[in-house]
């Protein structure tokens, strides 16, 4: 099996400045989640964007399912980046297409699903995240809640490989942190991985969270946290 | 030559490649819009061309835009056909058969109307229409890093946010401009008939404007109209997503709305020179 992602050697002047002599080795494999410390949300967007390989890097490699982003062509980098689900920090929805269509976007774009078959997944999902179905009308009609468990269904839907999550629940919805680990659950007993960028005490301090990695990520690069090796939570979601 | 002259040569070098380097960045500084809309502009006739470019979120996206240029732009379109008609196609058979020449009303309509006032009138309609509701689209996605969104998705901008603007704008130019100088050809006859100014049947108006249509023109006129509104999409398009985070909209509308004005004129200017 392909380690999901793989950071060796990375310096980036563009996400740690020019004088930063941070370096990034790091290497997840299928199964597991990385939870990291990333109190700087311009540090924990723009590690998100190297992982999607959009952060432009001086030395090293990131390599996503053992493929160097940059050595891939423009198509093939962006149908792989379709095995990426993403919960941003900034949201991130089309305000111009209603709420559906928003969540529905990535896989009608990257793969010929019959679009019935897509709406039960993400109905199947939204019902799972707490949510009635997939959520109708414009992005403006849904609460803060529901549209961020709407999120969570645009980043689970379409079986991606790779989950980052950017403070998914923002430090105000903690009541959505069981919910998420168990779909985070099913996805590392599919062989796919998670990396979840925090800036909430309540989930860093945390220890019972199933994490198989605990890093700190600062403008100096990785500190590993100790005790970080814990067992992948078989069943968890059951 | 002496060792004064040999040591005056570099810096004589050094000066010229200085200036020229001034030259050459204050020159790229100002063509910088221009060359990366050509390039866009290029991106999107070569993108459009290709099926795999039209997957399904491509293709609603095309047929949403199509939709809501058409149907905004289309009142609009018909009311300045029916200022233009009055004003100017019954100005013309009212001076004309005054002059007695009412045979030459074909003439002056095709170079008039058909070659010069439609593409302009009916671009700039389109760029108050739809390119003020596709500014305003695209500005927010941009102040709301939404684009970074769609790239974390795998989705490329250009492909699912530029190129159907492109080729919907492009498309609803071509039926705007034809509506136009239909309606405005229609208006206008109407009006002199009522007014008493028109001695000849419909069809016979209609007949002397076709045969003062040269053959150049039903390729340069559709080609006209479709350049019109690719460049109206493109500057667009290109405005908003090269717009800086701190861009107030007011100010990217006021540029978007010169930008496309300038670009409307143009492409005019450059498809009446090809005649």
């Amino acid at each position: 099996m392909p380690q999901i992602l793989r950071l060796s050697h990375v310096r980036s002047a563009t996400l740690f400045g020019s004088a930063g002599q941070a370096q990034l080795d790091f290497t997840l494999l299928p199964g597991e989640l990385a939870l990291i410390d990333a109190r700087d949300p311009t540090l924990a967007a723009g590690f998100a964007d190297l992982c999607c390989g959009l952060e432009p890097i001086d030395e090293g490699t990131v390599r996503f399912l053992d493929r160097d982003w940059s050595a891939l062509p423009h198509d093939l980098a962006d149908a792989l980046r379709g095995q990426i689900g993403c919960v941003m920090a900034s949201a991130g929805w089309l305000r111009f297409l209603d709420i559906a269509t928003n969540i529905l976007v990535a896989p009608l774009y990257h793969t010929n699903h019959d679009l019935d078959r897509l709406r039960g997944e993400a109905a199947a999902l939204a019902r799972r995240f707490g949510l009635p179905g997939i959520p109708a009308g414009p992005i403006d009609s849904l609460s803060q809640d529901d549209l961020l468990r709407a999120g969570f269904v645009r980043a689970f839907l379409g079986d991606p490989k790779l989950v980052i999550l950017e403070s998914p629940v923002q430090g105000l919805f903690p009541d959505l942190v069981p919910i998420l680990l168990n779909q985070i659950a099913v996805l590392r007993d599919q062989g796919g991985a998670a990396i979840w960028l925090t800036r909430s005490r309540l989930v860093w301090d945390n220890r019972s969270f199933p994490a198989t990695h605990r890093l700190r990520l600062g403008y100096r690069g990785f500190v590993h946290v100790h005790g970080s090796h814990h067992p992948a939570p078989a069943g968890a979601h059951a | 030559m002496t060792a004064i002259d040999t040591a005056a040569a570099p810096r004589r070098h050094s000066r010229l490649q200085t200036w020229l380097a001034w030259l050459g960045r204050k020159t790229r500084i100002h063509t910088r819009f221009f060359l990366m809309l050509m390039a866009l502009t290029a991106g999107i006739v070569i993108e459009c061309g290709r099926p795999s470019s039209w997957r399904r979120p491509v293709q609603r996206e095309f047929w949403r835009v199509l939709h809501f240029a058409l149907k905004g732009s289309l009142v609009p379109t018909c009311f300045i056909a029916l200022v233009g008609g009055i004003g100017m196609v019954y100005q013309a058979l009212y001076w004309l058969s005054v002059l007695g020449e009412e045979a030459s009303i074909g003439n002056i309509l095709v170079a008039v109307l058909v070659r010069e006032l439609a593409p302009v009138l009916v671009g700039v309609i389109l760029l108050g229409r739809a390119g003020a509701v596709t500014l305003t689209e695209l500005g927010q996605l941009h102040a709301g890093r939404q684009v970074r969104a769609l790239r974390m998705q795998g989705l490329d901008p250009l492909l699912f946010l530029v190129m159907p603007r492109g080729v919907a704008f492009a498309l609803a130019s071509y039926t705007l401009g034809i509506i136009f100088v239909l309606a405005t050809l229609l208006f206008g006859f109407v009006a002199g008939s009522l007014l008493g100014i028109a001695d000849m049947s419909i069809w016979s108006f209609l007949d002397n404007v076709l045969r003062a249509t040269a053959r150049s023109d039903f390729v340069l006129f559709p080609l006209k109209m479709l350049a019109i509104g690719l460049m109206v999409a493109a500057t667009i398009c290109m405005t908003a997503l090269a717009a800086e985070t701190h861009d107030r909209l007011g100010v990217l509308m006021a540029r978007g709305f010169v930008r496309g004005i300038l670009a409307v004129l143009l492409t005019s200017v450059l498809f009446s020179l090809m005649v």
